[in-house]
């Protein structure tokens, strides 16, 4: 098995947001837990650099919170994205897609012009 | 934008860390719970869950910190830190910070008061719209680069000639008798009336508040003439200024409608009340060797003033050429406004800006040398906080918030110093300083304030902070804290800033010194008359023609002889100008006129006076005789001429029978009927020059305003009572005002006056901390060898032996600094010399002086630290060891 790798830090955010838009409101652990499994168990968040993440969106005014309670009735923070967050994750969605995909064009192999 | 939301609430954040910390705490908690409730579910031990979620979770510690900068900023959160600790500090050693803060205060106080003065009289751009292109014309002789009025021809070519100005003007500016208003029985007043010319109001951009500028028929050569007065002086002598418009003014003989007033703001030149068409009450100069006005103009837009300049050097040398018996060596200088009003004061406030300057560096080595010592003592502590993770930065981080608290606590106590020092200064300064009354404390004054207090704090701050970077922390720890010592470089910078205070305390006694002894000599200075109890009786008797004039002089012929019989009066004159404020001069020829009057004539001053005059003021008669009631209009024409002239015209030759010949108002020949000795004409820094002597009788235009001048036997203000109610009882139409010849000659030294007590002032605190300062390192010094010197007397040295090892390390540290300030002193008084009087700015005594005086300084600033170290206790220091 590979090594697991480090959330990359510009990233974590983008992940929060897509997480929140695909799953609704969630607390932290669940975003860490989320993130954690759809990478296929291949990053690793340590989960404590979430929450200064989650701080700088709701800062952003990306995301909102509130106090709930969850299925097993633990008192819980959720998070939820708000509709500049919405925005702001189409935007960097559109974003890294250009950047992957320019990418992808110079790593190809045998393209090199000669 | 979204940062900007964000750092309003980091900003936010600042302030309920209390709240955002407990919520912060649950969250986390929150967190561990849910997660340990999953680790259950997946089939592990309550402890086995727990010790996964932690590990998980990551370093809390580390999260709560990064999420704690996130939350706020932390730079400021840090410089919030060190705003508490440095109050903590200050509060901890409030005998120090009053101390500290007291010293520095006085330094910035005394920093802004001079500041807002300087900005007031000499930065702060006129008040007149586009200050900028308002100039000054002058002629300039070229032989002694001296400035000077302006002649009417030429003034009338300078404006015709040129291109360069937009407007051109000249003026003339006096005191005279004025009644405004009809009321009957109405006195007349002195009032400053100034004549201009059409464009003058245009040069300055000024125009009538209410009414209108003169008519084209007003303003003509002989026109009927009109005034236009002041805010001031229509709201003096109407009440409303508005019902001033088509009142009477008499003045000069004349009657003149008021067809304007001016706004509140304008009053150039001197605070005029009255301005009036020139040549129409009376026709203006018209020859080019009289140079009776002054030029002002305002500079067409974009020219500059070397361009105008340029142009102006072009049309002089013109004139010189076509009218070179008037004109040769004549040409024409052209300066701001600004710069001319202010130039005499300009060097005087600039040197005092530089002093206080000085004072405030003498006080930052002072607190530097304090911080220093609290520095040194303060190692163990530094090391520990090192020690415990600060960083290096960190801590001197934390003593530059301290300088800068202190000193921006000593820029605000020393703010409330210049409130009360910017009036004093302006009380004390010479009542002639343009403008200096605008000296307040405005928005500048404070940047100023801001700027030097900043300034300052980097200026003391900065030895500490390096004697915090120099410290081995190792050996700190290790240390005992009374043995902590900075080692060799902090005492170094100790007495090195002992030195410097030393050597800045020398130049500024030095400076001291040298105007006081000027001061001194100006005060002793012969001035050739006794000035010790005249009254002097400024009077002016309306008059615009000979006949008017001649009834002038009727007037004090009747008054003298009743002024000379009142009680207490004990003589009696009169002259055009009191003694010391010359009036007039011009050039004088002897025996016979030249065909051509050339401008290359010797020149005398001229006065006009009543017989007794001499005898009034103690001018001793020498040969001859004084005037006396026989030398009258219609007698031969006489003068009394004095030592000097006798001397440059006559030499080896009697001069008494000759004639002699000059312009003040007619070119008859006087016969010299005496010789009287010289009177220092203009002021007691200038050597008497040439004069002579005319009966007013015989020269009734320039005699219609006299000073009376009395000499008393009392208190001479005590009898201007009698002489006011003589004076009203010949005439009503005459103004009176009185002072005495003593207060006059002390006007006349109020500059040097005020320079030299300023700087004395500050010389005198200049010493103070130097005493301080080597008071403060002795100490030190004695304290930290205590152990040395107790060894050595346990060994055998006796107390004069140990007063002999303090004295000599104060007199090395004070030596020096004499040394170095020498040096300096010899270099800035050079830009003393044209205000020192009858003393060199190399003057041997006054150095020696002041050597001497900082000697005894510094030995006396050591003397309690010696005794300390002779009572040191020998045993005691064995046992420490």
């Amino acid at each position: 098995m590979a090594p697991k790798s480090d959330v990359w830090q510009g990233t974590l955010a983008l992940m929060v947001l897509k997480t929140l838009e695909t799953l609704g409101p969630l607390h932290g652990y669940g975003i860490a837990r989320r993130i954690e499994q759809t990478s296929g168990d291949l990053l690793s968040v340590n989960y404590g650099t979430l929450y200064p993440a989650l701080l700088k969106l709701e800062q952003e005014g990306y995301v909102a919170s509130e106090w709930g309670h969850s299925d097993n009735n633990r008192k819980a923070k959720y998070y939820r994205l708000t509709r500049a967050g919405r925005k702001q994750l189409a935007k960097e969605a559109q974003e890294w897609d250009q950047t992957t995909s320019i990418l992808a064009r110079f790593l190809a192999p045998g393209e090199e012009r000669s | 934008m979204r940062h900007l939301r964000a750092w309003f609430l980091r900003l936010g954040g600042l302030f309920n860390k209390q709240r955002s910390d407990r919520a912060f705490a649950e969250e986390m908690d929150s967190h561990l719970q849910l997660h340990i409730d999953d680790n259950l579910r997946s089939g592990m031990s309550a402890e086995e869950a727990r010790r996964d979620a932690l590990i998980k979770l990551g370093g809390l510690t580390q999260t709560k910190e990064i999420y704690g900068e996130r939350r706020g900023i932390p730079a400021i959160e840090t410089l919030l830190q060190d705003l508490r600790f440095a109050v903590r500090m200050l509060l901890k050693n409030p005998g120090f910070t009053v101390v500290a803060v007291l010293i520095l205060a006085l330094g910035i106080g005394a920093n802004t008061t001079m500041f807002s003065v300087v900005r007031a009289v000499l930065l702060k751009p006129l008040a007149y719209y586009d200050p900028d292109r308002i100039v000054t014309l002058a002629s300039f002789w070229k032989a002694d680069a001296g400035k000077g009025q302006v002649s009417s021809p030429d003034f009338h070519d300078w404006h015709d000639q040129s291109s360069a100005f937009e407007s051109m003007a000249y003026y003339g500016s006096w005191e005279t008798a004025a009644t405004a208003g009809t009321a009957t029985g109405a006195t007349a007043e002195y009032a400053r009336a100034t004549l201009v010319t059409s464009e003058f109001f245009r040069v300055f951009g000024v125009s009538p508040e209410f009414g209108r500028e003169f008519s084209a028929d007003e303003a003509k050569p002989g026109g009927s003439g009109a005034a236009i007065v002041s805010y001031a002086y229509a709201a003096r002598h109407v009440g409303e200024a508005a019902n001033a418009l088509g009142k009477p003014l008499h003045m000069a003989g004349k009657t003149l409608d008021i067809v304007g007033v001016m706004p509140p703001s304008f009053s150039f030149p001197d605070r005029t009340d009255i301005w009036y068409p020139a040549n129409t009450i009376a026709p203006e100069t018209e020859s080019r060797g009289a140079h009776n006005y002054r030029v002002v103009a305002r500079l067409q837009n974009g020219v500059r003033l070397q361009q105008a300049q340029a142009q102006m050097l072009a049309i002089g040398a013109r004139l010189e050429q076509k009218y070179p018996d008037s004109n040769k060596g004549k040409t024409v200088a052209v300066t701001q406004l600004l710069d001319e009003m202010v130039s005499n004061f300009r060097l005087t406030l600039y040197v005092m800006l530089a002093a206080v300057g000085v004072v405030l560096l003498i006080a930052c080595a002072n607190l530097a040398n304090m911080l220093l010592a609290k520095a040194v003592a303060r190692t163990r502590e530094m090391a520990i906080r090192a020690a415990v993770g600060a960083s290096r930065s960190r801590i001197v981080r934390q003593l530059i918030t301290e300088s800068v608290l202190l000193a921006l606590i000593a820029g605000a106590v020393g703010l409330a110093f210049a409130f009360g020092g910017s009036r004093t200064l302006v009380a004390l300064a010479p009542a002639d300083v343009p403008r200096l009354d605008e000296a307040a404390i405005d928005p500048n004054v404070l940047l100023f304030t801001l700027g030097i207090s900043l300034l300052a704090s980097l200026i003391f701050g900065l030895a500490p902070a390096l004697q915090v970077l120099r410290v081995d922390l190792n050996t700190s720890l290790k240390q005992s804290v009374q043995r902590a010592g900075g080692g060799s470089l902090a005492d170094r910078m100790r007495q090195a800033l002992v030195v410097a205070e030393i050597a800045l305390s020398v130049i500024l006694v030095a400076s001291a010194g040298l105007l006081i002894k000027s001061f001194v000599a100006l005060q002793n200075v012969e001035l050739g008359f006794r000035p010790q109890r005249v009254l002097v009786v400024g009077t002016s008797v309306p008059a615009s023609d000979l006949v008017s004039a001649q009834r002038a002089t009727r007037f004090f012929k009747q008054l003298l002889p009743e002024v000379r019989a009142l009680p207490g009066v004990l003589d009696a004159g009169a002259a055009m100008a009191p003694p010391g404020h010359a009036a007039s001069d011009g050039g004088y020829w002897i025996d016979h006129l030249p065909a051509a009057l050339n401008v290359t004539a010797p020149q005398a001053v001229f006065s006009v006076i009543s017989s007794a005059t001499f005898a009034t003021l103690g001018i001793p008669l020498q040969r001859g005789r004084d005037f006396n009631d026989g030398d009258t209009y219609e007698a031969p024409f006489t003068a009394v001429i004095n030592e000097a002239l006798a001397r440059q015209a006559f030499p080896n030759q009697d001069p008494i029978g000759h004639l002699i010949f000059c312009g003040l108002d007619s070119m008859n020949g006087m016969k010299i009927v005496g010789i009287v000795g010289d009177v220092r004409e203009y002021g007691p820094a200038t050597a008497p020059s040439p004069g002579i002597y005319m009966p007013y009788e015989q020269h009734p235009q320039p005699a219609t305003g006299l000073s009376i001048l009395v000499r008393t036997s009392m208190q001479p203000s005590a009898i201007s009572p009698a002489v006011r109610e003589k004076i009203h009882e010949l005439s009503a139409d005459v103004p009176v005002k009185f002072t005495t010849m003593e207060a006059l000659n002390s006007e006349g030294v109020a500059a040097p006056r005020f320079r030299t007590l300023l700087l004395a002032i500050f010389a005198g605190l200049a010493v103070g901390l130097a005493l301080a300062g080597v008071y403060g390192v002795m100490s030190y010094v004695v304290g930290q060898r205590s152990n040395e010197i107790g060894l050595r007397m346990a060994l055998g040295a006796s107390q004069s032996d140990v007063l002999r090892l303090v004295l000599q390390q104060t007199l090395l540290l004070a030596g020096a600094g004499i040394v170095i300030g020498l040096a300096g002193a010899a270099g800035v008084t050079q830009f003393l010399t044209s205000i020192l009087f009858g003393v060199k700015a190399t003057d041997p005594t006054t150095y020696a002086v002041v050597v001497a005086l900082l000697m005894l300084t510094a030995l006396g600033a050591s003397y309690i630290p010696a005794r300390r170290a002779m009572r040191v206790d020998p045993m005691a220091a064995l046992r420490y060891e």
